[in-house]
């Protein structure tokens, strides 16, 4: 019995710096956020008990509910998008292929970078002459040349199928050497179209779209809690590009854990890869998705920085999530400080983090973490 | 494929086993040249966007519409421009400049179609103060005040036709012009020498020795910041500026470079208190049985869901104020400074030093740690903290590695709590912080050229420790789960 | 013998610190650190330097009235600081501001710009320097045009007819630059006879003087002879000045030191406001204040700066730089404004104009700038085409009474 005094000794020792910070920046914060929210206080003077009345006025105050319409939106739409894109990459990246580590440390860059450095260049790129709207104006431009070349494509490749079936050969729809030719054919067919003038670019108006600068939400006619604004939309493609990465990564090393046997127990019973991607990779995924559908809520509902970046260049309502809330109140700039607001703010969010929490720990019932 | 199904299958298909592996190999092969062209499309997406930011700070105005990879200073003759006039200048092939007893030659050519009345071009050397904002503190040597420009005679006349917007051709005469800039008398090397040459109405410019940065007056003046640069000079002129005209208005130093400093100090420092706090408390949780250790658990797990914005309020005050407020005594007193630990690396290091998640991941990191070696030593006679600094944490070097580079990517990244608490002076801002004071002073009136060359600068620390370790990175995603 | 020495030494080096006292400013970042730096070298630093005071500018980057906000609790704001008038209630609310009454001599400076910056009989701050807002042309257009320069005796019809002839210049040239908010707008409200604030302090935006305002902004975009500063990629209208696509932009003199540096060759000229329907130009006054921290240590060092900053000499020296208008009424007839030079013309233009036609400070009382918020969403809706005058207006009458209302 003395081992294990001396090891709580030693363990209350060795965690104590960590307790300390624990008790105060974790604790105390709390304990004091809670205080505060029943309190009106600027910071200049003594703070006063108002009780339950911070509260009230957070669901009158259009800003917050802007800011709470945002967040959920926001936290749901990115959260969705990045799972499927990570996982649909990680199966991609999941080959036996000479120089595919080059490629995973590539793919990771954007989420290595800071969140400064990404927002600016993307508040750059999104400007009403910027590189978006470029790209989206060419794409119009030549979509005339796209879609021949896609038509094309699949024309040649249904065919090639068809006559390779006919053989005999057990072709799939997405036989890799007929789609290369099918590509290659493609792409002679529609430059020789283009050369005798029936597929060219079409003239497009400019596309100078307002990404930023705007209170619009999309989709247009939809009641407000289920809008976007469309700044809001600008950060959530950043987002996706910076998080993705990270998530594919988890995805991958996880999938790489699949034991190959069970492939081959599921191809002995006849399952096509594309069956087997849906009943062995997946079900075996589960604790990772759980893990990164966690993360990502927490993440998302947590986004700050975008909108300090943005700042000025954004109409605060159309960009505002709960985290920036608080710190807007917390520091107005054209008033003064509401800390007792701010803290009722806080909790609020808090709250709504572990609610999400603990609702998808029910759902998505797995045995990690 | 086993053998067996090979071979029934190529019996199927009615054709011989050889043609059918070669079949196989055929589609074994395509797979794989289309998986690699997939690659290729994500990593044009994921990487595309970092590149051509990098490419577009070169530009002398990145807001240039359409944007275009086909820029001024990524021409080789440009390079080959700005060394001869940099030598011509002051003797420096790199940086250019404008020395004593410098005679700069230069030339312009404009294009005058038939029927305009065409007069040689003004030139003048303006007294022009660079920059905005924080750059315009600099005291500076004007150019204008040293240099004195030659006349402006002709050196080549040729007849000639340019298409107008329309497509039509236009007749007229090309003309070149050249003159000499020279230092007179004694005086300091200027850093720059600025140029503004204006043509009479009608006339269109066509090109000179060196790109002009901007045009103005409809086309009529070509301006030139510098026409002395040196390579260097030339091709990276925005990040010749974020280190030369950002400057504090108290100490006159470059406020990047302190950001840069800043930076690496708040890393170096975090990582220290980190490993130290985190390694221990991981060791007390994975090892020590205590107490409290399911209540610590559960704390440590509710503290990484809740987000930084939560608890802010209450931590800032804290800072602020210190812990308790004795109505007017703050403990903050004890820090001698008004404000306490706000506007301070120290403040910063200090609410810093709570990572729950590297706690985490040491902590299950050690209980992946055989067992044995830790009992032998016990029965040695070794006491907790010998057993601990001296067994398990040599042990324990993949993943301290792991942790130093994610600390590493999670300090110099940091944004949030440097927001909150480096304000003012300048000085003591860290490089994100830093940036977004750029963004501020330089988005407004649209000078992303420097905003563009400050992020690509304080994003190429972390790329490069990525490349160098980058089985540290991506260890510590598997391992701990996730972005700090 | 040689502790004497050293004594002496410490207690010379002691009283050489303890006699130079370090007072620090804090203002705008931007452009301002370069005229306060360059003011405090070569105008008053000597004779401060003399009575041992030190000066150190900190600029706040970005957000100025957050930052200083921040300071003001944290107790780190600086002897001095700016007070922008649209938030001076605000700060002054806070009680860290110094009442000047009885410590500096309020009379030489211009009366309004002493009123706006006094609540309750005191006065917390002394108006550094002035501006309004001027019609500021680009030369080159309207020659290229044939059309004659804005003037004094535009009106509203005869302005906007040049404004049409420029922008049929070119498909990328626009007659003017309009800022889809209050912060320019609100001149040509006021110079249809609208006023901000009635007797009970309610703001009427259904008043026909300001629809009429609002409808003559809006037809101009529409047509195509004016257009919104980010259609054509910029942030603000001093910016699409400087891009050489638009003839006229209406900003302050502060545009003067932004053209400098961006595009130091365009042959500018300045102009009144044109005269609006009322009979009337419009014109809102910008201006900002030092203030003293009520919490100073060295309260008297930082009121000598004050005054220093505030002198003839230093307002003299920064009216001849061309950097701001200044606020003692004595310098009205300075030969300055006589020079001929386009600087100094449009400084003259910005400073009578703030007396000239229908004026109102930029200050909205204790809501303050989110007074604006309606306002400006209005204008951004109406002139980006996606609501009609009618709507918009309603919808910001009622925002701005639940504004006014809290």
């Amino acid at each position: 019995m003395r081992q294990s005094r001396a090891d709580a000794r030693a363990a209350y020792l060795f965690l104590l710096p960590f307790l300390v910070l624990l008790v105060v920046f974790f604790g105390y914060a709390a304990v004091r956020a809670v205080y505060f929210s029943f309190t009106d206080y600027d910071m200049f003077s003594r703070p006063e008990w108002v009780g339950l009345s911070n509260y009230r006025r957070l669901f009158e105050d259009a800003l917050f509910l802007s800011a709470l319409r945002n967040s959920v939106v926001y936290a749901v739409v990115v959260t969705t998008t990045q799972t499927f894109l990570a996982l649909v990459m990680a199966a991609v990246l999941n080959q036996r292929i000479r120089g595919i580590g080059f490629f995973r440390s590539a793919f990771y860059m954007p989420s290595i970078t800071s969140s400064v450095v990404i927002t600016l260049i993307f508040l750059w790129m999104f400007q009403r002459r910027g590189v978006i709207n470029y790209l989206i104006e060419a794409f119009q431009r030549y979509s005339p040349v796209l879609g021949a070349f896609l038509l094309l494509a699949v024309g040649l490749q249904l065919v090639q199928v068809l006559i390779e079936r006919s053989r005999g050969l057990p072709a799939g729809w997405l036989d890799p050497a007929l789609a290369v030719v099918s590509l290659l054919v493609a792409g002679a067919g529609t430059w020789l179209l283009n050369g005798i003038g029936v597929v060219y670019p079409r003239e497009v108006p400019t596309f100078d779209f307002v990404w930023l600068q705007t209170t619009d939400a999309v989709p247009a006619g939809a009641p407000f809690w289920l809008q976007a604004p469309l700044p809001l939309v600008a950060i959530m493609i950043q987002n996706v590009f910076t998080t993705v990465p990270t998530f594919m990564l988890m995805y991958l090393a996880a999938m790489q854990d699949v034991p190959r046997s069970q492939y081959e127990a599921a191809a002995l019973d006849g399952a096509g890869p594309v069956q087997q991607f849906f009943y062995v990779t997946i079900p075996a995924l589960r604790p990772v998705t759980f893990l990164v559908l966690t993360l990502g809520t927490i993440g998302t509902l947590k986004m700050f920085d975008q909108v300090a970046v943005f700042g000025n260049a954004v109409p605060l309502r159309s960009m505002v999530t709960l985290a920036y809330f608080v710190y807007d109140r917390m520091f107005p700039g054209a008033s003064l400080p509401q800390v007792g607001f701010a803290a009722a703010a806080a909790l609020f969010l808090a709250a709504l983090t572990l609610i999400v929490v603990l609702i998808q720990r029910r759902f998505v019932r797995s045995e990690a973490v | 494929m086993t053998t067996a199904t090979l071979a029934a299958k190529a019996k199927a298909a009615g054709i011989s086993e050889e043609a059918f592996r070669r079949w196989q190999a055929r589609r074994r092969w395509s797979r794989a040249a289309l998986v690699y062209a997939v690659m290729l499309f994500f990593g044009i997406l994921l990487v595309g966007p970092l590149l051509f930011a990098t490419v577009s700070s070169l530009k002398s105005d990145p807001l240039e519409y359409p944007p275009s990879l086909n820029i001024a200073q990524l021409d080789p003759r440009n390079w080959a421009a700005a060394a001869r006039l940099g030598v011509a200048g002051a003797r420096d092939r790199w940086f250019g400049g404008f020395a004593p007893g410098a005679v700069v030659p230069f030339e312009v050519r404009y294009f005058v179609p038939d029927g305009v009345e065409a007069a040689p071009p003004e030139v003048v050397v303006p007294r022009r103060r660079p920059g905005a904002g924080l750059g315009a503190v600099l005291r500076i040597d004007f150019a204008a005040d040293y240099a004195s420009v030659s006349d402006v005679r002709l050196v080549e006349s040729q007849a000639g036709t340019v298409l107008d917007a329309d497509g039509e051709a236009v007749p007229g005469t090309f003309l070149t012009y050249g003159f000499e800039i020279t230092y007179e008398g004694e005086g300091p090397e200027v850093q720059r020498l600025p140029l503004d040459v204006t043509a009479s109405p009608g006339v269109r410019f066509v090109g000179s020795t060196l790109a002009p940065t901007r045009m103005e007056r409809r086309g009529r003046t070509a301006s030139f910041d510098d026409v002395a640069p040196g390579v260097l000079g030339y091709v990276f002129h925005n990040y010749v500026r974020v280190f030369n005209e950002v400057r504090s208005p108290s100490t006159g130093q470059s406020l990047f470079l302190n950001w840069i400093l800043n930076s690496f100090s708040y890393a170096f420092f975090r990582i220290v208190t980190s490993i130290a706090i985190a390694t221990m408390a991981g060791y007390a949780l994975a090892r020590l049985r205590f107490r409290g250790r399911e209540l610590i658990f559960i704390l440590v797990l509710f503290a990484q869901m809740i987000p930084d914005q939560v608890l802010f309020i209450s931590n800032y005050l804290v800072l602020r104020d210190g812990l308790i407020d004795f109505g007017g005594f703050k403990l903050s007193a004890l820090w001698g400074q008004p404000g306490g630990l706000l506007n301070s690396m120290t403040g910063l290091v200090f609410i810093s030093a709570l990572q729950t998640a590297t706690v985490f991941m040491m902590k299950q990191f050690f209980e992946t740690l055989p067992r044995e070696v830790e009992e032998a030593a016990s029965i040695d006679g070794a006491s907790h903290w010998q057993r601990f600094s001296r067994v398990v944490l040599p042990m324990a070097r993949p993943a301290l590695g792991a942790v130093v580079v994610l600390q590493f990517q999670g300090a110099w990244n940091e944004f949030f709590w440097s927001f909150v608490i480096l304000t003012s002076p300048e000085q003591v801002k860290t490089l994100p912080i830093g940036l977004l004071s750029f963004r501020n002073t330089y988005g407004g009136i649209g000078d992303w050229g420097l905003i563009l060359s400050g992020a690509v600068l304080s994003a190429l620390p972390v790329i490069v420790l990525f490349f160098v370790f980058q089985r540290y990175f991506l260890e510590g995603v598997s391992f701990g789960g996730g972005k700090e | 013998m040689r502790k004497a020495i050293v004594t002496a030494l410490l207690l010379a080096l002691f009283a050489g610190t303890a006699w130079a006292q370090n007072i620090r400013i804090m203002g705008y970042g931007g452009n301002d650190p370069a005229i306060v730096v360059r003011l405090l070298e070569e105008v008053i630093g000597d004779e401060l330097e003399a009575e041992g005071i030190t000066l150190t500018y900190e600029p706040l980057e970005g957000d100025y009235n957050a930052a200083l906000f921040n300071a003001l609790s944290a107790g780190t704001a600086a002897d001095l600081f700016y007070i922008p008038v649209e938030t001076a209630p605000g700060i002054i609310a806070t009680g860290k501001v110094l009442p000047l009454n009885g410590l500096v001599d309020v009379d030489p400076f211009i009366d309004s710009l002493v009123e706006a910056y006094t609540f309750d009989g005191q006065v917390y701050g002394i108006a550094k320097d002035f501006n309004s807002l001027a019609v500021v042309y680009n030369k080159d257009l309207f020659d290229e045009a044939g059309v004659a320069y804005p003037d004094e005796n535009d009106t509203w019809e005869t302005f906007a007819d040049k404004l049409r002839a420029v922008s049929a210049l070119d498909d990328d040239v626009y007659g003017a630059c309009f800022q889809p908010a209050y912060d320019r707008f609100g001149a040509f409200a006021l110079a249809a006879g609208w006023q901000p604030f009635d007797a009970d302090g309610h703001t009427d935006l259904l008043d026909p003087a300001f629809v009429e305002a609002v409808e003559w902004y809006a037809s101009l975009v529409q047509e195509g002879a004016a257009v919104l500063p980010a259609d054509i990629g910029q942030g603000w209208t001093g910016g699409c000045l400087a891009t050489d696509q638009v003839g006229v932009a209406f900003e302050g003199a502060w545009v003067l030191g932004f053209l400098r540096d961006e595009a130091p060759n365009l042959q500018y000229g300045a102009t009144f406001m044109p005269i609006g329907p009322s009979g009337q130009r419009g014109n809102m006054l910008y201006t900002v204040a030092w203030g003293v921290n009520a919490d100073s240590p060295n309260r008297d060092a930082a009121i000598r700066v004050l005054e220093a900053l505030t002198s003839p000499e230093a307002q003299q020296w920064v009216l001849e730089q061309g950097l701001a208008i200044p606020s003692r009424e004595a310098l009205a007839d300075n030969p300055f404004f006589d020079t001929g030079t386009p600087d100094a013309e449009a400084n003259r233009v910005v400073f009578q104009g703030a007396s000239d036609g229908n004026v109102a400070p930029f200050a909205f009382g204790t809501v303050g700038t989110a007074w604006m918020n309606p306002i400006n969403d209005a204008l951004v809706a109406v002139l980006s085409g996606q609501a009609s005058v009618g709507d918009a207006l309603a919808n910001a009458q009622r925002e701005m009474d639940t504004l006014l209302q809290r």
